[in-house]
C-alpha cells in the first residue's frame, strides 16, 4: 500500500516535508516512526487524516500521516 | 527561611520567612521573622503573597493601600536547575471586573535577580504607599541580616529597562537588579509595566537581554510608588550540587518535557518557537488580532526562514542546562554575529509579529526590543496593538490614532514608542479598557482584562478560569492541538484537576519547564526539597498546596467582584466562527454551557469546603 507522509518542524530536518511511501499491509504509525529515526522525545502529534492519532494505529492505502513534536509554549 | 522542622505539611508555623515591609512615604521599615501559616506559605511566591492580598478590601489598583509584595519561592537560589524565580503580587492596574475592582495578580520572571535577593537573607519585601521622591532600594546582606537602603533615583528617571540595569551595574558590581522602565515611570497611562530582572548574560555582555516579570502590570505598580529599581547585593552562594540534585537536573535536562526547549544542535526542539510550526500545520497561529486565514503567511517567521537572515543563538539563564533562549542578532555581510536585537519566544514574536500582520523577523524583533526596553508586558501590548488594527480595519474611513493597519510597521513602531513613554493610553491601559470605549468589545482578546496568550481561545477553554493569564495559570493552551480531545469531561478534569498545577511554578521558585507536564507534586521536587533543605514533603501534599492556592486566587477573583459571565473567551470566538482553523471544534454552545456548569460545580465546592 501507499500512504503520504507529512514531517512538521524539526522532523524535517536531513529528511523531507511531504512524501509517498510505499508500506506493507499491517504496519502501524510506529513503523513508520522507527523507519524515518523520529526522536520520540520530541514525537508529540500524530495524525491520520487529520485526526489525532497513536502510534499503534495501523494505516491504510491512501491515508495522510502526519507527525508533529510536541508543542510547547511559553 | 528558618527551618525548626522537616515536616512542613504538618507544622508549618516551625518555618519562618524573613519579611521587610518598608513604608515608603516614611522610610519606616520592618524586619520580621514570620511564621507559615501553611504550606503555601512555606512554598512562597504567590502561595502566600495571595494570603495577604486577601486580608485587603482594594478598589483601585493606584492607591497607596495596595501593597506591592516581592518575593522567591523555596527553592529559588538552589541547585535545582531553573531555580531563579522571582514574583510580584498586587492588585493589578490592568486586569479587573467589569465592576471595576482589580484582580490580585502576579507575575514570574527569571534572571539572577530572585537569586541574589534570597542571598541577601531577605524572602519576602512589602513596599507600603508611595514614595514622594523616586527610590531605589538596594537590599544587602550584613552580619545583622538583610539591611535595606531607599537611595535617590533621579539619575535613573526617564531611563529605559536595560539602561538602568546598566547605570547600576557600574555602582554595585555584584548585584542583580530588577528595574522599571519609562512605561512603568509613566503608569497613569499605561496599565502594562514590566518589571525587568538582569541576568548575567546581560550584564557581562551589555546587551539588553533582561528577563522579566511582565503580566498583569507590575511594573505599573512599581512605578506608581516611585521605586525605580531594586539592587540585590549579596555575594553568590551556590553550594555544591548534591547527588541527588544532580540526578533531577539530568532528568530534566534529559527526561523531562524540557527536552524539547533545548536547541537543535542537542537534538531538542529549539525553544518556544518551534510552537509555530505545529501550530500553523491546524492553521492555529494567531493572524491579524487572532484571525487566521489558512494562508501560509505564518511560515514567514519559522525558524528555518529566519535564519537565512539572521544569526540565532541558543542561550540559557543562570546554570540552567535547559538553554531555551532563541537570542537573535542581524548577520553581517561575512556570516559573523552582528547587532543583537531580541529573543525569540513564541509569545512575543507571534503578538508583535504575525499577529499585527509582521511577517518580517527583522521587524518583529525590533517591535520585541523597543517593548522591552520600554518595559512593557509584550503580551498585552501586542494584543492591545493588535485590536485596535482590527477596529481601523473596520472602520477604514474613520481609523483611531495614527491609523495603522495590519503590517504597517512604521505607524505600529510609533504606536510603541508612544505607549511606552505614556502618551497613548487608549494602547497603554490594554484592549479591556479601549474596546470599551470605542464599544466593539467582541473583538477584543483578554479574558477577565487581561490580554490572551498566543494561543486561539477557540484551542483553549481554559482560559476562563487561568487566574493570572492564560498560559502561566492554566495549562491547557495548546492541550486541543496536542490530544485532539473534544469530550466536555476532557476537558473538566484538565482545568479543574491536571492543569491547573501549573501554577505551583509560581510558588516554589522554579520555571515551568522544570516539568511543564507535571507542575511541582513530583518526586522530582520531593528530592529537591529533601536535598537541598531536609525538608520531607510527599507529592501529594504539594499538589493539595498547588491546589488550595490556586482556589484561592479564583475565590479572590470573585470577591473582586467578576460575575461568572466574565469568565469567557471573546465574544467574536463564538459569533465569527473561524472554519480556517483545522482543529477539533469544542466552541459550540452546548459544549460551553457543559462545560461552565461542571467546572463551576466542581469549583464551587471546593472553595466553600476550604473556606470553611
Amino acid at each position: 500500500m501507499i500512504i503520504t507522509v507529512k514531517l512538521i518542524g524539526v522532523f524535517r530536518i536531513d529528511r523531507f516535508k511531504e512524501q509517498r511511501q510505499p508500506l506493507a499491509e499491517g504496519s502501524c504509525v510506529a513503523d513508520i516512526v522507527d523507519s524515518l529515526e523520529l526522536s520520540r522525545r520530541l514525537l508529540g502529534i500524530m495524525l491520520i487524516n487529520g485526526v489525532h492519532a497513536t502510534e499503534s494505529e495501523l494505516l491504510n492505502d491512501g491515508d495522510c500521516l502526519t507527525l508533529m513534536p510536541v508543542l510547547e509554549g511559553g | 527561611m528558618k527551618l525548626n522542622t522537616s515536616d512542613p505539611a504538618a507544622q508549618p508555623e516551625q518555618i519562618l520567612y524573613t519579611r521587610c515591609t518598608i513604608d515608603l512615604n516614611t522610610g519606616r521599615q520592618t524586619i520580621e521573622e514570620i511564621p507559615c501559616r501553611n504550606l503555601e506559605d512555606v512554598l512562597g511566591g504567590f502561595g502566600r503573597s495571595f494570603q495577604d492580598l486577601a486580608e485587603r478590601q482594594i478598589a483601585t489598583a493606584y492607591c497607596a493601600e495596595n501593597p506591592l509584595i516581592i518575593n522567591t519561592g523555596l527553592l529559588t537560589g538552589s541547585t535545582a536547575m531553573t531555580a531563579m524565580r522571582t514574583y510580584f503580587s498586587s492588585y493589578s492596574p490592568i486586569k479587573g471586573s467589569q465592576k471595576g475592582l482589580p484582580a490580585a495578580m502576579w507575575s514570574a520572571g527569571s534572571g539572577k535577580f530572585g537569586a541574589k535577593l534570597k542571598w541577601t537573607g531577605l524572602d519576602e519585601l512589602v513596599l507600603e504607599n508611595c514614595s514622594e521622591q523616586p527610590v531605589y532600594i538596594l537590599i544587602r546582606e550584613t552580619d545583622q541580616g538583610p539591611q535595606l537602603t531607599l537611595k535617590p533615583a533621579e539619575h535613573l528617571l526617564g531611563l529605559g529597562t536595560h539602561d538602568k540595569i546598566m547605570a547600576l551595574y557600574k555602582e554595585y558590581p555584584q548585584a542583580h537588579f530588577a528595574a522599571i522602565g519609562q512605561a512603568g515611570e509613566n503608569w497613569q497611562n499605561n496599565y502594562m509595566g514590566a518589571v525587568a530582572l538582569s541576568t548575567e548574560n546581560q550584564l557581562k555582555s551589555g546587551e539588553d537581554k533582561c528577563r522579566f516579570a511582565g503580566r498583569g502590570g507590575m511594573g505599573s505598580i512599581m512605578g506608581h510608588k516611585n521605586v525605580l529599581a531594586l539592587v540585590a547585593d549579596s555575594p553568590d552562594k551556590i553550594k555544591p550540587v548534591s547527588d541527588a540534585v544532580k540526578k533531577v537536573n539530568l532528568n530534566v535536562i534529559k527526561g523531562g518535557g524540557a527536552a524539547r526547549l533545548q536547541p537543535l544542535s542537542r537534538g531538542g526542539g529549539g525553544g518556544t518557537w518551534a510552537a509555530y510550526d505545529v501550530l500553523q500545520a491546524f492553521h492555529a497561529v494567531p493572524v491579524n488580532n487572532f484571525r487566521p486565514q489558512g494562508n501560509d503567511l505564518p511560515e514567514k517567521l519559522f525558524r528555518v526562514n529566519v535564519e537565512k537572515d539572521y544569526v540565532i543563538e541558543s542561550q540559557a539563564c543562570y546554570r540552567c542546562g535547559i538553554t531555551c533562549h532563541n537570542n537573535v542578532s542581524e548577520k553581517n555581510a561575512d556570516g559573523s554575529r552582528g547587532e543583537f536585537l531580541a529573543k525569540f519566544d513564541y509569545e512575543p514574536l507571534n503578538l508583535l509579529g504575525t499577529n499585527i500582520g509582521i511577517h518580517d523577523a527583522g521587524q518583529a524583533a525590533r517591535l520585541i526590543q523597543l517593548g522591552d526596553n520600554y518595559g512593557m508586558d509584550a503580551i498585552s501590548l501586542g494584543v492591545t496593538i493588535s485590536y485596535l488594527l482590527s477596529y481601523n480595519e473596520r472602520h477604514a474611513e474613520a481609523p483611531l490614532l495614527n491609523g495603522a493597519t495590519f503590517g504597517d510597521y512604521a505607524k505600529i513602531r510609533q504606536l510603541v514608542i508612544e505607549a511606552g513613554e505614556g502618551r497613548l493610553p487608549e494602547i497603554g491601559c490594554g484592549s479591556m479598557r479601549l474596546s470599551h470605549q470605542v464599544g466593539e468589545p467582541g473583538y477584543a482578546y483578554h479574558v477577565k482584562g487581561l490580554e490572551i496568550a498566543a494561543y486561539q481561545p477557540e484551542s483553549n477553554p481554559g482560559y476562563a478560569w487561568a487566574i493570572a493569564g492564560g498560559h502561566m495559570s492554566m495549562g491547557t493552551y495548546g492541550l486541543l492541538a496536542r490530544e485532539g480531545k473534544t469530550d466536555v469531561e476532557f476537558w473538566v478534569k484538565a482545568i479543574t484537576e491536571d492543569k491547573l498545577q501549573i501554577v505551583g511554578f509560581d510558588m516554589i521558585g522554579l520555571c515551568k519547564f522544570f516539568d511543564i507536564n507535571n507542575g511541582i507534586g513530583t518526586q522530582m521536587v520531593v528530592d529537591c526539597l529533601k536535598s537541598e533543605m531536609e525538608l520531607d514533603v510527599s507529592a501529594a501534599d504539594l499538589k493539595k498546596a498547588v491546589h488550595r492556592a490556586f482556589l484561592r486566587g479564583l475565590a479572590l477573583e470573585l470577591r473582586q467582584g467578576y460575575e461568572k459571565s466574565e469568565f469567557a473567551l471573546p465574544v467574536e470566538v463564538f459569533e465569527q466562527p473561524n472554519d480556517n482553523i483545522q482543529l477539533p471544534k469544542i466552541t459550540s454552545s452546548e459544549f460551553v454551557r457543559s462545560l461552565e456548569q461542571q467546572v463551576w460545580q466542581i469549583f464551587e465546592q471546593q472553595m466553600a469546603e476550604m473556606l470553611d
